[in-house]
């Protein structure tokens, strides 16, 4: 599977690097009026580049701007079904932090961080602009997603891990609009769940050349009594992004080797 | 064989004041990170791979038993980012390690995330921190 991603995700650069569909920043010569109609036009805001988290920002583990580090999780407005799910949740972060009987999708799985949480992770991502499309290339897990420059989702879309994005340039402002996902992610590094009600609500602001300014919303009515949100920043690398594979074989090995043995009762 | 030159040295050198609560796939809840110790032996393996790249190396305890310690640092991409390569180490050479024990008294600890990175001495020559 893994091996599929990264295989996707080179022939994706490989097709946008030798599209005639040039970046927004140049779509006027095949066309601005087409562009505006997609709503990507000519002075659509650059997001290109390699972004990686500012060190500040490397200790945030929910999206809710009242407890960005996690010190109170149980605080946030979940229903009854939903605190009793985070309850069940044994994270390796935040404030119930645990090296026993972990049960993070992501270091247990290998599942799919999801578009919240992975930008927790402290890994680069670029983005990469076309008149139609916006592709965001994370270096975690190496995944990819779409966004398609369209004003509405498409009817009634199937549940996937990364859900059905649409995007749109508001001024200086990238905001994508994302619905359609499965329940199989956890929100943040705390372990909060979701229903496949969740609605992201995503908005990249370049606030000075070298940082990049995302407010995240989050929107789950199955899940929560109020949406919340939160932001973190980014800044410009010239690190290239490098392999950041997430094996199962080699995360079960770690997790036999180090963290098992690392919590095992003294004696047993 | 190249022979084993193993010292003992289990020496408490501080303690933190602050604990550092996050790193990149997961906290360090299992770990002490009031104490650093040093160890002082003979690297045995040297794990690059994800999620992180992995020491083990060989030291006596202070009874004089040789036990092999299993030492976590950041992830492979982390520890390229910091000038590390496959080729820094190899079993067999001489390592002074830091490292933050974990808290069950298990000869397992950590000694670099994302946000730090303890000393590490192979053959007499300090590897880049970051």
């Amino acid at each position: 599977m893994q091996n599929r991603l990264i295989g996707l995700t080179v022939a994706l650069v490989a097709m946008v690097a030798l599209s005639p569909n040039l970046p927004a920043q140049t779509a006027t010569e095949h066309g601005a009026a087409k562009a505006q109609q997609l709503n990507t036009a000519s002075h659509a805001p650059d997001f290109s580049g390699l972004w990686t988290p500012r060190p500040d920002g490397i200790m945030l583990n929910t999206w809710d701007s009242s407890d960005p580090y996690g010190k109170k999780p149980e605080l946030a407005p979940m229903v009854p079904w939903a605190a009793a799910k985070w309850k069940e949740a044994r994270p390796p972060f935040g404030a119930k932090q645990t090296f026993e009987g972990i049960n993070d999708p992501v270091q247990r799985y290998c599942d799919p961080p999801g578009i919240t949480r992975i930008y927790m992770y402290p890994w680069e991502f670029t983005m990469i602009q076309t008149p139609k499309m916006v592709y965001i290339l994370y270096e975690f897990t190496r995944v990819w997603r779409s966004i398609a420059m369209v004003p509405e989702h498409r009817k009634d879309p199937d549940p996937t891990w990364l859900g059905d994005s649409i995007g749109r340039y508001e001024g200086d402002t990238f905001v994508i609009d994302t619905i359609a996902f499965n329940d199989k992610t956890w929100l943040d590094h705390t372990g909060h769940p979701h229903s496949d009600a969740l609605h992201v609500i995503e908005r990249f602001r370049r606030v000075d050349h070298d940082t990049l300014e995302l407010a995240v919303t989050i929107e789950d009515p199955k899940a929560y009594t109020k949406s919340f949100s939160g932001k973190k920043y980014f800044i410009a690398t010239m690190s290239p992004m490098e392999e950041s594979i997430c094996a199962y074989s080699e995360y079960d090995a770690f997790q036999k080797t180090v963290i098992d043995p690392a919590t095992k009762s003294p004696g047993k | 064989m190249k022979q084993l030159l193993l010292s003992v040295f289990v020496i408490v050198v501080g303690l933190l004041a602050v604990s550092i609560p996050a790193i990149a796939h997961h906290g360090v809840a299992g770990y002490d990170l009031t104490k650093t110790i040093t160890l002082h032996g003979t690297v045995t393996k040297f794990d690059w791979s994800n999620p992180h790249i992995v020491i083990h190396m060989d030291a006596k305890n202070a009874n004089g038993e040789v036990q092999n310690w299993t030492i976590e640092l950041a992830a492979p991409t982390h520890m390229s980012r910091a000038g590390w390569t496959k080729n820094v180490m190899k079993a067999g050479d001489d390592i002074i390690a830091e490292v933050h024990p974990a808290q069950n008294g298990a000869p397992v600890g950590i000694s670099g995330t994302v946000t730090f990175q303890l000393k590490i001495v192979i053959n007499g020559q300090t590897l880049p921190m970051h």
